[in-house]
């Protein structure tokens, strides 16, 4: 029997308090992994801060693995928090590992992204690498934009001055866009 | 093994709707870039049992007593797109207060606050795929995408699926409310899709002289969930 999906609608601005968690920048693993941070800004068409954004992260372990079901507060691998009035966020992980897909394809190391917003009449999906451009060339996603300069806009790129920071701008709109996915 | 499942465009709203004037400077622009779900996205998180307490599928009795408004009980069943109940997944719910404000810093509506709602709960779906909440229903309000605009009465619902792939943010309306004809928000949506957002009036799921009942089921729909995994 096909069931008629729901449509999304808008987070709206008015989801703080109901859905942030006070630790949700902070991802959890079972096992040790290095810990990095990913960090950045959501900017609009006008590139004005993107200040309500609910910005969640989805990711497997150091060695690859997506997590499953475990004991901690709270799941692992998955991230949640809210961008402030710069429109910065920051979460706090381990590093993913590389992994394979059902088949054989070669995912280079990643999160899988989604923002809510106010004006965001649906999610946007997407994922950003933490590879440089160069080793991510096998990666399906990076096959499909087939394109360095739209696929720049999903490479973090490590803070020069802190190694284990990687940053991260996203344009929601215009000039920079970032590339957005869809299944 | 995807057979024809429903397009996105036939179901969900596009970024931009001009009528709503939050989407201008944030809807993207450029098409989206179709592709195979990875392995994490046909995965989701899994949240312990223990990340969810019975008490806070019930928004009534977070204060010292009960808080104004028509008391409502919500239940409904979360499906995916065959058909199959979604087990054991994580539905969260806000929403305004019955004078129509919600306890958010942002929200300076001159509408009282109530002390004893806070507008937030949570619960995870039965084994049928089934949830259950207490709650008042919450009134409208206005907000200035356009003249003497009101939202109408509504619920937030958020979910998690059985994949990250059908992650979902969406808001419930009810029956008969005359400002879903002017809403920008609910009108987004492709015409055959917006009955969906409506719940239905079930007062056998109600509380005989208490609580209004009401149906709202959900169905997800994003890539098919592997067997692997949870």
């Amino acid at each position: 029997m096909m069931a008629k999906p729901t449509a999304s609608q808008t987070v709206g601005p008015f989801f703080a308090r109901e859905l942030l968690w006070s630790d949700g920048g902070e991802v959890l693993f079972p096992g040790q992994g290095e810990r990095i941070v990913l960090t950045g800004h959501v900017f609009d068409g006008a590139g004005a801060p993107v200040i309500d954004a609910l910005f969640e992260t989805w990711q497997v372990d150091g060695t690859g693995r997506v997590p499953t079901a475990g004991e901690a507060a709270r799941p692992y691998g998955y991230g949640r928090v809210s961008t402030g009035a710069d429109g910065g966020y920051t979460i706090e992980t381990v590093r993913p590992g590389s992994f394979t897909g059902p088949g054989g394809e070669a995912y280079a190391p990643q999160l899988s992204v989604t923002i809510f917003a106010r004006g965001l009449l649906k999610a946007v999906r997407t994922r950003v690498f933490l590879a440089p451009l160069d080793a991510i060339k096998d990666d399906p996603l990076a096959r499909a934009i087939d394109d360095p300069a739209r696929l720049r806009t999903l490479v973090a790129t490590p803070d020069p001055h802190e190694p284990k920071t990687y940053r991260w701008d996203v344009r929601l709109q215009g000039q920079g866009e970032a590339v957005f996915i869809e299944f | 093994m995807t057979m024809s499942r429903t397009l996105d465009a036939d179901v969900h709203p596009p970024y931009a709707h001009p009528d709503y004037k939050s989407t201008h400077l944030r809807a993207p622009k450029r098409p989206l870039v179709r592709v195979a779900p990875s392995p994490l996205e046909t995965a989701g998180p899994v949240f312990p049992k223990h990340f969810v307490k019975d008490a806070e599928a019930d928004l009534t009795t977070w204060g010292k007593s009960a808080p104004l408004g028509e008391k409502m009980v919500l239940i409904g069943r979360v499906l995916d797109e065959d058909g199959r109940p979604v087990r054991r997944s994580l539905v969260e719910v806000w929403q305004a207060n019955a004078s129509g404000r919600y306890p958010h810093p942002v929200d300076d509506h001159d509408a009282p606050l109530d002390p004893n709602f806070l507008g937030k709960g949570q619960v995870l779906t039965d084994d049928e795929g089934r949830y259950r909440i207490v709650t008042i229903k919450p009134g409208a309000y206005p907000w200035l995408n356009h003249p003497f605009g009101w939202r109408p009465a509504h619920i937030h619902l958020s979910l998690f699926g059985s994949a990250y792939g059908h992650r979902l943010i969406t808001q419930m309306f009810f029956p008969g409310d005359p400002l879903l004809a002017i809403d920008p928000i609910f009108n987004s949506v492709p015409e055959a899709a917006r009955p969906g957002l409506i719940a239905d009036l079930a007062l056998e799921h109600g509380v005989e002289g208490v609580a209004l009942g009401y149906r709202f089921d959900i169905v997800l729909r994003g890539p098919p969930a592997t067997p692997m995994g949870v």
